[in-house]
């Protein structure tokens, strides 16, 4: 029911009777922007204006003077943001705002507030944008001029493989500042033809977690993939190794595994057949079941 | 690169300087072309975001002291297939320094203008390295928008383009509009019966123009280094150079999988499968083979080459194959000079390029840069067949 | 006695799967020892396993569905033919849950096993629906190296003005979802794409074994049986998700269904929904999903746009707005760009590449299905209203959701 009136409510405050969309959605951008408006009535007001803003050159310039200005609420400036990038997916009606927003966006990158920050960097990040790979590469280069923390920076500069952030990643594998910064860089060179070495040892280190042996399991099937079919299957025969890791490594040859090999390979279903009955979670033996009888067993 | 010995070591401020200085140098300022040649000592080592920098900072050095005939390729090429604002912004303003406009440059900037008008962002020249965060300066529809400006009658051919953008965006972005009407202003402004115009319209564009991308090259090196090197392909099987591409002249072409630009490596992949078409047509499959080489050769293994070649078309068999080198790359890429540079084993920009060997694996011909035309490739490819 | 069954006129298993929307198909004796006229009665019944699918029968292009048909066959072989459907409202849960059946008084004369495959709301899929659809999608994905990597390279910034910001946004979707689903057909045929009914909660399909949960960084994290931990798309690893919202609950900000279906009865207002509740969906994230160049990379994209094609396919039932020639089916309005209007052929299915099409054309032409022929190789936009075949049965592109009937 409280559902139900919030939507009524918002529907009185942005749509009159039989307004036309184009007409609902101008009316919106003036409640969005209007500072005599509650926070809550503008966030609403937004996620009804991108249609305004690829339509009204004025209506694009009053949401980006909102996404630019520091001093409205940090939540209005988020809901601008979000209607903004709503609007961008239109892109034929979009092609003549492009320029001032990704303007903008370069402005917000350095806004003292973390979350726009991180949201504008990952959009222009998305784009391939220069100017972002750029900040956010000083950024692990000099912690001092960071913008993002570390795994969020390695995070989007994955998004561009040319974005030059390799030794920037190997870096932090040898001096982590922390777990998750570590798994990010992992993640990014597994692009890395010279990093084969290292996921074949992080793969086979029982004292790794199973999402950084999972990691170097991928890393190797793109890197040296024969690698790969012989490693998960020493985990899945090594009686001392962890029931998830071999979870995963069954997953890999279950999906993408030879099945003739595998077939014929008496010892790798022997240890299948150990896991479907032991002390596994339900979960891990039903997959080894799955596996066992794909094989014929 | 061989005039202008800068170390890759040098910092992008550096480099900026450099270039400024040559540029300022009338003795020297032929060099600025040099410098953008791909495989350049400057280029090694640095990312792609940085060469795009360094690129622009050369074309908008050349903006000033003027695009030679030896450069004009190189700024064809960028409107041919650039996808970054910043280098088809800073190009479009050097080739207003050509001093001969000629309709044959229309197309590539209307061209220009299709592939970057959906990325259409601020870009700053004032300084080496700045990004615009205003939108009051310059973007690449803009420059290119005057280019057509200056291009004046020799635009004739732009001009229902051009009505038809300002029909779709004029309404709702009156720069835009304004920068549209001066260009069809300038198109259809300037006399048509004035002499000069007439004159320059009709005088032979420079060779680089007409087929810009062809070079037939007069001696053919001799090959011996390269012989051996022995070539993975798409199945895994191995063959050296010598077994693959002598007996029989070959169309090669370099790519990458990774390649972040569609109208360079896709599109090159996929025209190669066009061109075997047009073999099988001609029937002369059985007697021409082609090659696809990756520049990637330690992440490009045998699966991603042949999943890659098939998503595009690509014909796969003992005459026709995707090709990574398994050792001696560097001597690959100095025997065909290719225009490719890295950062680690990863390339960070590269040229078209398009080989045609003879029979002995000689490279006989070669189209680099701008797109080739698939039946000009294959009828010079006849011709080597027939010697 | 034997008969042959064949259902979407075809003997093949692979065509054994029937939408809301009738299937035609035949009957005839293929042995007819034991009779004893020129013709026999055969009676048609479906019989629905456990939790199965059902369907319903009639003798014609017209009038009402029953759960049985009677016909009367020649025992020369001729073939008779009759139609077959799902019944509104029981969906199949399993490939072949169904067995249609032809009886000569008490003695069955043949049978097969048919499946009434539907799109579904994927937080409400059974684990089975689920497992297979996951599998699927994680073979078609193939660590990077399957099909799907031309699925992703349909959707980026050179392509984007094919599908987006004019009339064609919801055509060039459906026939890019189509030609996916037909994909993953080909893995699983037992798979059918489900929607992602953003305006409601869909807890479900943010779980480890489904479409994963992200952690704090939105990086989505996978169970170690989940295949789609090996998701690789642009040769990285993993996908980058970060919800705005608690995923126990539907996103703010969009759109409902209601308000969605009360844009306007012309098409031209109901599609800017592209704005919201579509481009609120998409930005309700961080991470890949949320701008266009990368938005493909998320599996979830694909749960996101079945919905969105879900809410035309109702509005168009709401509207009757399923015939192109019908004005307010489209907005084919002087001024639209290649690619958005009623005539046009779609990229990149239609092969065609160079300004003003992007310069490759990934993918090639539009999957086949061994259920239907619509809409062919090359589809129009066109093409792609009359998804149910009712203007023209012809047309029918052998899809239907759970709650958009026939």
């Amino acid at each position: 029911m409280a559902t139900k009136r919030k939507v009524a409510k918002r529907s009185k405050s942005t749509k009159k009777p039989n307004a036309s969309p184009k007409a609902s959605a101008r009316r919106a951008v003036s409640i969005a922007t209007s500072s005599q408006r509650t926070v809550k009535e503008r966030v609403a007001a937004a996620a009804e204006a991108p249609l305004a803003v690829c339509e009204n050159e004025k209506d694009l310039q009053a949401m980006l003077n909102v996404l630019r200005n520091k001093d409205e609420p940090a939540k209005v400036r988020l809901a601008a943001l979000q209607s903004l990038q709503a609007a961008s997916f239109s892109v034929l009606a979009f092609e003549p705002c492009r320029g001032e927003y990704i303007a903008t966006l370069r402005k917000v990158a350095e806004d003292p507030d973390p979350e726009l920050r991180q949201r504008v960097l990952g959009l222009l990040a998305r784009e391939k944008d220069g100017f972002a790979q750029k900040k956010l590469l000083e950024g692990l280069r000099n912690p001092g001029k960071a913008l993002l923390p570390p795994e969020k920076a390695l995070q989007l500069l994955s998004y561009d493989v040319h974005a030059e952030a390799y030794s920037a990643a190997r870096d932090i594998v040898k001096k982590p500042p922390s777990e998750i910064a570590r798994r990010e860089a992992l993640r990014l060179l597994a692009a890395d033809a010279s990093a084969a070495p290292l996921f074949e040892k992080l793969l086979r280190d029982k004292n790794e977690l199973r999402e950084i042996r999972q990691i170097s399991a991928s890393a190797l099937h793109a890197l040296k993939p024969e690698k790969l079919q012989e490693t998960a299957r020493k985990i899945l025969l090594d009686k001392s190794d962890y029931d998830d890791i071999k979870a995963t490594s069954l997953t890999a040859l279950t999906q993408f595994g030879d099945d003739e090999a595998l077939g014929k390979d008496k010892a790798l279903l022997k240890s299948v057949d150990r896991l479907s009955a032991g002390e596994a979670p339900a979960k891990y033996k039903q997959s080894a079941r799955r596996f066992l009888s794909k094989y014929g067993r | 690169m061989r005039n202008v010995a800068i170390a890759s070591t040098q910092s992008e401020p550096q480099f900026a300087a450099l270039v400024d200085a040559t540029a300022a140098d009338p003795d020297r300022r032929e060099q600025l072309t040099e410098l953008l040649r791909e495989d350049h000592p400057l280029y090694a080592g640095r990312g792609a975001a940085a060469i795009v920098r360094m690129r622009g900072w050369i074309l908008l050095a050349m903006a000033r002291t003027g695009v030679s005939d030896a450069a004009l390729i190189f700024v064809l090429e960028e409107l041919d297939t650039g996808t970054d604002a910043y280098l088809v912004a800073a190009t479009a303003r050097a080739l207003r320094s050509y001093p001969r406009p000629n309709a044959a440059l229309a197309p590539f900037v209307m061209r220009a203008l299709a592939n970057i008008r959906y990325r259409d962002e601020p870009v700053s020249f004032e300084s080496y390295g700045e990004y615009a965060v205003s939108s009051t300066g310059t973007t690449p529809v803009r420059e290119l928008l005057a280019t057509l400006a200056w291009l004046g009658p020799y635009a004739q051919g732009a001009l229902q383009e051009l009505e038809s953008l300002r029909a779709q965006v004029g309404g709702r972005s009156r720069k835009l509009r304004k920068d549209v009407d001066r260009a069809m202003q300038a198109i259809r402004g300037a006399d048509q019966t004035d002499e000069s115009n007439t004159q320059a319209c009709c005088r032979a564009p420079p060779d680089g123009v007409s087929n810009p991308s062809f070079r037939g090259l007069k001696s053919r090196c001799g090959f011996a280094p390269i012989d051996s090197i022995v070539f993975e392909d798409h199945k895994g099987e191995l063959i050296t150079f010598k077994e693959f591409f002598q007996g029989q002249p070959s169309i090669v072409v370099f790519f990458y999988t990774r390649c972040g630009n569609p109208m360079k490596c896709s599109l090159t992949v996929t025209k190669l499968a066009r061109i075997q078409k047009l073999l099988e047509a001609q029937g002369l499959a059985d007697q021409v083979r082609t090659a696809a080489i990756t520049y990637d050769p330690a992440f490009d293994l045998p699966e991603r080459l042949r999943v890659y070649g098939q998503d595009r078309g690509v014909r796969m068999d003992a005459q026709h194959r995707m090709l990574r080198a398994t050792d001696d790359n560097d001597t690959l890429r100095k025997h065909f000079e290719l225009g490719v540079n890295f950062v680690e084993s990863l390339v960070n920009r590269h040229r078209i390029e398009l080989y045609i060997l003879d029979a002995e694996g000689r490279t006989a011909a070669s189209f680099e840069r701008i797109h080739w035309d698939e039946q000009q490739v294959v009828t010079r490819t006849i011709e080597v067949l027939k010697e | 006695m034997d008969v042959e069954l064949q259902i979407n006129n075809s003997s093949s298993p692979d065509a054994r799967f029937v939408t809301w929307t009738p299937s035609p198909c035949r009957i005839r004796v293929t042995n007819p020892s034991g009779a004893t006229s020129p013709t026999v009665s055969v009676k048609i019944a479906g019989v629905s396993a456990a939790g199965g699918g059902a369907v319903v029968f009639r003798s014609g292009t017209a009038g009402a569905f029953s759960s049985s048909v009677p016909l009367t066959v020649p025992v020369n072989g001729t073939s008779v033919p009759f139609f077959v459907a799902g019944k509104f409202g029981q969906p199949s849960v399993n490939d072949g849950d169904i067995k249609i059946e032809a009886r000569v008084g008490a003695t069955s004369v043949g049978s097969v096993q048919v499946m009434v495959r539907i799109r579904k709301n994927a937080n409400t899929l059974a684990t089975g629906e689920r497992n297979r659809f996951v599998s699927a999608f994680a073979q078609l994905n193939n660590q990077g190296l399957g099909r799907f990597a031309d699925f992703r390279d349909m959707h980026t910034n050179v392509s984007s003005p094919q599908a987006h910001g004019a009339p064609g946004f919801l055509p060039w979707h459906r026939a890019y979802l189509l030609d996916l689903e037909r994909e993953l057909q080909a893995i699983d045929p037992s798979v059918a794409l489900p929607y992602w009914r953003f305006d409601q909660p869909a807890p479900n399909l943010f779980k480890p074994d489904f479409l994963g949960v992200s952690d704090a960084l939105g990086t989505v994290q996978f169970g170690a049986t989940n295949p789609l931990q090996f998701w690789k798309t642009d040769g990285v690893q993993g996908i980058n998700r970060r919800p705005f919202f608690n995923t126990a609950a539907a996103p703010g900000g969009l759109r409902n269904e209601t308000q969605t279906l009360a844009l306007g009865t012309q098409y031209a207002a109901f599609r800017t929904l592209e704005g919201n509740p579509h481009g609120s969906a998409h930005t309700s994230f961080g991470g890949s999903i949320s701008s266009i160049p990368t938005a493909a990379k998320d599996p979830l994209f694909f749960l996101l746009h079945c919905n969105v094609d879900r809410l035309w396919a109702k509005w168009q039932r709401k509207n009757g707005r399923f015939n192109p020639a019908q004005a307010a089916s489209y907005d084919n309005s002087g001024g639209n760009p290649i690619g958005h209007n009623l005539p046009d052929t779609m990229w990149p299915w239609n092969g065609v590449t160079g300004a003003p099409r992007p310069p490759t054309a990934p993918g090639g032409a539009m999957a086949a299905s061994p259920c239907v022929s619509a809409p062919g190789p090359q589809p129009r936009v066109q093409n792609t209203l009359d998804y149910q075949g009712g203007v023209s049965a012809i047309s029918r592109l052998g899809f239907d959701y759970d709650d958009v009937q026939f």
